[in-house]
């Protein structure tokens, strides 16, 4: 494994020089009108369609890494490796029933990252850095193990481990990750978005041609099952223990069990998937992903099984006690003793390549959070999009520095335990995230407890954690009450018991509840893909009143400028966000009319249970509904018939639960902020696509041609 | 595709829909449905092939949830295109 196969290393060369060629290129590819904006750099301009978010998402999710590790556990451990499996199975209906909402309430508001939607539905700056903090700590080890991935192809290669020079054996490392940082920072999320392309078309061919080629060289799936749990069953001496077992034993249960979802929970809240979802175009794209990416999961199952095929190899395990005893070797180990070179080399791109899709997206995603929730928000609050734009720019490039010297500086082991530790933390950030999609109930202060004794429990527990022939981040579960747990799970059901308990306390008290700056519809919103004619036909009557509904119609995956579709109401600049703004009155107006089927809309779209639906409602509420002087429809609609009744904005009685009452200690707040000026006291620029309308009831701005009867909107249309 | 009036879903649909994705999570949450390695289909045991099946099956659950709860995308009013569009 020293001498270099020049065929292998041409090709995995070749490989390399398209993909930068492709990476470069994307900077052209759905041009935006302004690329200074940091929807379309860092979101790709939010118009990714079904097809160009399959391949985003299944590169950013399935990483280089699971490649690697996956097959690698299960070769060292077996049946309990499989986890991986069963959690990228769950995910998918996790991803259907969550991802929606949070996609709308982001293209609502204009949110990038995870940590603007927090502070906006918190209205708390410490909840949304805390976020921000988590998500980007977890986010730069990530990066690292993807370059863990590389590095142990280019180990089996022989392509600079041999050099006694430190900064030449790095060197391949350093180059490649210097040219992916440099489109990305040039192209943004398009970059990995085209690559990604090229990534799963080489793992799709490498992983159908080893799955079919491989079990027949080595004597069959029979032999491949009966070597992997001759050596699962042999006793180690070291630990007296066998290495593993072919099928979870009864014990290992709820260990795989937790793994398995607080995996699949962790991967929603992770930031790169996030920015994957953010960039779709359209609601719907994301809940046709949850069906289609399941194409990914029979991929990684199949190569989960390369661990088993690596087992059966006898020169394959040679090669992993020669590297060390690092299972890490043994997919690329496999590819070199099974496959012809030229076909190897296929393999090893696949493997660098599926490294730089993840890589490019979490640098992104890391980046976006960085510029809105730490830079915006706390050093230059009056950033202008193109400011926004070349900081996110540049985090990107800081995290990419930061995580190559994560790989290189530390050890390996160190990247993994970080690598494990990030996940325990990033799913504490999932009752911030994913909770508040359905309720506020949850006090903001409580939040930041809870997060706070869940990332320090999940820490403490994992150092403690001894196992793999380490003292401390040993493992990923420890035992809880006696049965062995995945930490981040029992770190976030402390972290939700403190939350609710300080709710409760903090209400009791009246401390001071944040401002919501979103509203139930957000959470609704879609971006209705209506056919270019209905869209022109429906344009010139309130052509004025909301020109995003044209921009809507036609909305290229290219527009720029979020900002600029927003209408400025009359004597209201850059339309603060607050439920003033005209293009949003006809959604309150709907859910708003008595005995409309609207009404009870939200609650459906939830996604959750109807049985869950009455916890979920009060919280839906937007604390910011209050503020909303039941008057505005008296604010002139550009093309709003003058004799329009005014709509019922008395909200209905789901919108005024007992605690929707402006927090007690606020109420020095205007109830209207002034222009441009949100109740936070800092000024928001326009931004995001301000326009979404609801999918549902009032689709199309039933303005005028609305009967003033209030018809559930739905046969008005149906008629 | 019978969907009820596409702006609420009826309680009925988003129940189906609330069935399937759970009978789909819990399919692999719940280990002891599976950790056995009999009945084996050939050489795999059922541990394995009874994963690897529930990857499409997941994916069935989830299109079929989301033809359920799709919106229709022409959202119009009244104007005689209501109910063309992309379906």
């Amino acid at each position: 494994m020293t001498h270099l196969n020049a065929v292998t290393f041409t090709i995995l060369v070749v490989a390399f020089l398209l993909v930068t060629l492709v990476g470069f290129a994307s900077a052209r590819w759905r041009p935006a009108e302004d690329p200074m904006q940091l929807n379309e750099w860092g979101l790709g301009g939010r118009g990714f369609g079904t097809f160009v978010s399959w391949f985003l998402l299944g590169g950013d999710v399935y990483t280089a890494y699971t490649f690697i590790a996956v097959p690698a556990l299960v070769y060292a451990a077996g049946a309990a490796g499989f986890y991986a499996l069963s959690y990228t199975i769950m995910v998918f209906p996790i991803v259907f029933i969550f991802a929606p909402r949070l996609w709308s309430v982001a293209r609502a508001r204009g949110y990038v990252s995870p940590g603007e939607f927090v502070r906006g539905r918190y209205g708390s700056q410490g909840l949304g850095l805390a976020v921000a903090a988590t998500g980007i700590l977890a986010t730069m080890p990530y990066i690292a193990l993807q370059l863990v991935g590389i590095e142990s192809v280019l180990t089996v290669m022989g392509i600079g481990s041999t050099s006694g020079n430190a900064l030449i054996r790095d060197l391949p490392l350093i180059i490649a990750f210097a040219v992916v940082a440099a489109y990305t920072y040039l192209a943004g999320l398009r970059a990995p978005a085209l690559i990604a392309f090229v990534k799963d078309i080489l793992i799709y061919v490498t992983v159908i041609v080893a799955i079919l080629y491989i079990p027949g060289r080595v004597g069959g799936w029979g032999h491949i099952f009966g070597a992997a749990a001759a050596h699962l069953k042999a006793v180690n001496p070291a630990t007296g223990k066998p290495a593993g077992s072919i099928v979870v034993m009864p014990a290992g249960e709820w260990a795989y069990a937790t793994l398995a979802l607080g995996s699949a929970l962790a991967l929603f809240v992770y930031p790169h998937t996030v920015t994957g979802v953010f960039s779709a175009k359209r609601r719907d794209v994301i809940r046709r992903n949850a069906a289609l990416l399941p194409a990914y999961t029979l991929i990684l199952g199949l190569i989960a099984l390369f661990g088993y095929m690596a087992r059966a190899v006898p020169a394959v395990n040679a090669g992993v006690k020669a590297g060390g005893g690092n299972p890490q070797l043994s997919v690329p180990l496999l590819f070199e003793r099974m496959f012809p070179s030229w076909f190897a080399g296929i393999g090893y791109s696949a493997i660098v390549i599926g490294a730089l899709v993840p890589a490019a997206v979490m640098s992104i995603a890391a980046a976006n959070l960085f510029t809105r929730t730490i830079y915006k928000e706390l050093l230059k609050p009056d950033a202008t999009p193109a400011q926004e734009t070349r900081v996110a720019q540049v985090a990107s490039l800081l995290m990419k520095v930061g995580a190559l010297g994560f790989a290189l500086e530390l050890n390996r082991t160190f990247s993994i335990n970080l690598q494990l530790l990030g996940g325990i933390w990033i799913l504490q950030t999932f009752p911030a995230i994913v909770i508040s999609l359905y309720t506020r109930w949850f006090h903001r202060f409580a939040l930041i407890v809870g997060w706070a004794s869940g990332m320090a429990y999940g820490s403490i527990q994992a150092y403690r954690t001894s196992g793999g022939g380490q003292a401390h981040f040993g493992a990923s579960a420890a035992p809880v009450f006696g049965h062995s747990t995945y930490i981040a799970i029992s770190a976030l059901v402390l972290n939700l018991a403190v939350a609710a308990l300080l709710t409760v306390v903090f209400r009791a008290l009246g401390v001071q509840d944040g401002y919501d700056a979103t509203k139930a519809a957000d959470y609704t919103a879609d971006f209705a893909p209506m056919p270019a004619s209905a869209a022109w036909k429906r344009a010139p009557r309130h052509a004025a009143g909301s020109p995003r509904e044209g921009a809507a119609g036609r909305g290229g995956p290219t527009r720029a400028g979020d900002a600029h579709p927003q209408v400025p109401e009359p004597g209201t600049p850059p339309a603060p966000r607050p439920a003033t703004e005209p293009g949003r009155a006809p959604v309150s107006r709907a859910a708003a009319q008595p005995g409309g089927a609207p009404v009870s809309r939200p609650a459906t779209e939830t996604g959750a249970s109807p049985a869950s639906r009455p916890a979920a409602e009060p919280g839906t509420v937007p604390a910011s509904r209050p503020a909303v002087p039941p008057d505005t429809p008296g604010v002139p609609r550009p093309g709003q018939p003058a004799g329009r009744p005014p709509a019922p904005r008395a909200a209905p009685p789901r919108e005024t639960p007992p605690e929707d009452a402006p927090p007690p200690g606020r109420p020095a707040r205007p109830p209207v902020p002034p222009p441009g000026v949100p109740p936070e006291g800092r000024p928001i620029p326009p931004r995001g696509k301000p326009l979404l309308r609801e999918p549902e009831p009032t689709q199309p701005l039933p303005q005028e041609p609305r009967p003033p009867e209030p018809t559930p909107p739905r046969t008005g249309q149906r008629s | 595709m019978a969907q009820p009036a596409s702006s609420g879903k009826s309680p009925a649909t988003w129940g189906t829909v609330t069935v399937l994705l759970t009978v789909a999570i819990i399919g692999t949450l719940w280990v002891p449905i599976y950790a056995r390695s009999l009945p084996k289909l050939g050489p795999f045991p059922f541990f394995y092939w009874f994963q690897l099946i529930w990857v499409p099956i997941t994916a069935a659950l989830c299109w079929i949830s989301y033809r359920l709860v799709r919106n229709k995308p022409v959202p119009d009013t009244g104007s005689g295109d209501g109910g063309s569009g992309r379906k």
